[in-house]
């Protein structure tokens, strides 16, 4: 730290005898000290709470406003994806199973707002099995009276033209409906089972995703 | 304080801001390698409390008070066996539902390292060897252990996780589908 406490550019005018220098110098010294680790564990631990709020690593996979980090569900998973998986302490779904897609944005790019009519709709991707589930931001599912937290391939109802067709809302509605419960910060995560491998290795061809549009807000 | 200081305080703070950058990029990177060894609140923690090792145990289905682990798929139901090889191999066997059935590993620092489903094991019911690398290694030589029948995982850590999951086609058939996952076993071979 010797170095740190001289000042850059500053010449002394003479040999000074260095105890005396470093004497002079230490309150100096110490500032400079705690100002390094302070900088330091500021500006450390906020990119690590940064780099694992919102994502799973690295290989996101990116369709209009949906996100899936297929890698993170495999044993290449990097630093980020185990540190990102430890803090919020869920496993991820393994890519042999099956791939997650997460979206917090509407095709607008504006948060999922609970207390709006969102429409979820359009082709999804190929796969055997796919689930649709609704959380806050947290991850908790979204209580209702109707105990309707999601809808599995099995149990929606298609549209003619085999699109998808979901109201997300916060009164019910004819049709496939999703109940918001007025809360803002709406997550909604697709998770398509026995997915085609392509699925998660095509990062510049992204696959198909229905689209995700606030239709009216209050 | 000497006569520079005063001239140009900004320049003074240069060398520490500077550093304190540096160290943070060395924080940060830290901190991200520790974070699975550090995490109190990880998956094997939130399924120690509810489970016992190399033994089945029903997770609850997830609800909108909580759930053992977040952002689980409530179209599922889920069962889990924390094991500990130290004492043997285990033998995981889960009998399928027509629909999405599946068997998860993890270690027990949560890395994903192998999963397979109904499909891919092409039967009624999966059955499954889980061994560490040194206990595969001591397998007789006789023993057919690429048989067909016989499927050896072989875990990189000594202590995982191991999820049997299966999905509920409509609400009306979970117990049903709960039923069969309560007929999976996870124990040390005998």
């Amino acid at each position: 730290m010797q170095e740190a406490a001289r000042l850059p550019g500053h010449t002394p005018r003479f040999p000074a005898p260095s105890l005396r220098h470093s004497d002079r110098s230490s309150p100096v010294r110490s500032l400079s000290f705690i100002i390094t680790l302070a900088i330091g564990a500021a500006v450390g631990l906020s990119l690590t709470w940064l780099a694992t709020v919102s994502g799973y690593g690295f290989g996101t996979v990116r369709a209009g406003p949906w996100r899936a980090w297929p890698k993170s569900g495999t044993a290449e998973a990097d630093p980020y994806a185990r540190a990102a998986l430890a803090r919020s302490g869920e496993l991820p779904l393994q890519l042999a199973d099956g791939i997650a897609f997460v979206a917090r944005l509407d095709d607008s790019g504006r948060a999922l707002d609970g207390r709006c009519n969102i429409r979820l709709s359009g082709l999804l991707p190929q796969a055997r099995f796919w689930t649709l589930t609704l959380t806050d931001s947290q991850g908790r599912l979204i209580d209702n009276a109707a105990g309707r937290y999601g809808f599995a391939s099995t149990e929606v109802v298609w549209s003619g033209d085999g699109t998808l067709d979901v109201a997300l809302g916060p009164r019910a509605q004819a049709g496939n409906w999703l109940p918001t419960g007025g809360r803002d910060r709406l997550v909604l995560t697709l998770r398509l089972y026995d997915a085609p491998v392509g699925l998660a290795t095509r990062s510049s061809d992204a696959p198909e995703m229905p689209s995700l549009v606030t239709e009216r807000c209050p | 304080m000497r006569a520079g200081g005063d001239a140009n305080p900004l320049m003074r703070l240069a060398l520490p801001i500077a550093a304190g950058l540096v160290l943070g990029g060395i924080v940060h990177l830290v901190s991200v390698l520790m974070m699975p060894y550090m995490a109190e609140r990880d998956a094997f923690a939130r399924l120690s409390a509810i489970a016992g090792t190399n033994m089945v145990a029903h997770v609850d289905d997830p609800s909108p008070f909580g759930a053992v682990l977040p952002n689980s798929d409530p179209a599922f139901v889920t069962a889990v066996c924390l094991y500990d090889l130290a004492a043997g191999p285990l033998k995981v066997r889960l009998p399928t539902t027509p629909d999405y059935t599946s068997v998860s590993f993890y270690t027990r620092l949560g890395l994903a390292f192998y999963a397979i489903n109904d499909r891919a094991a092409g039967r009624r019911v999966i059955e499954l060897d889980l061994m560490t690398a040194r206990q595969k290694a001591a397998l007789p030589d006789d023993e057919d252990v690429t048989a067909a029948d016989r499927l050896v995982i072989e875990s990189p850590s000594t202590t995982g996780i191991v999820l049997l999951r299966a999905m509920v086609r409509e609400r009306g058939t979970r117990e049903e589908v709960r039923r069969t996952i309560e007929a999976a076993t996870c124990g040390t071979a005998s």
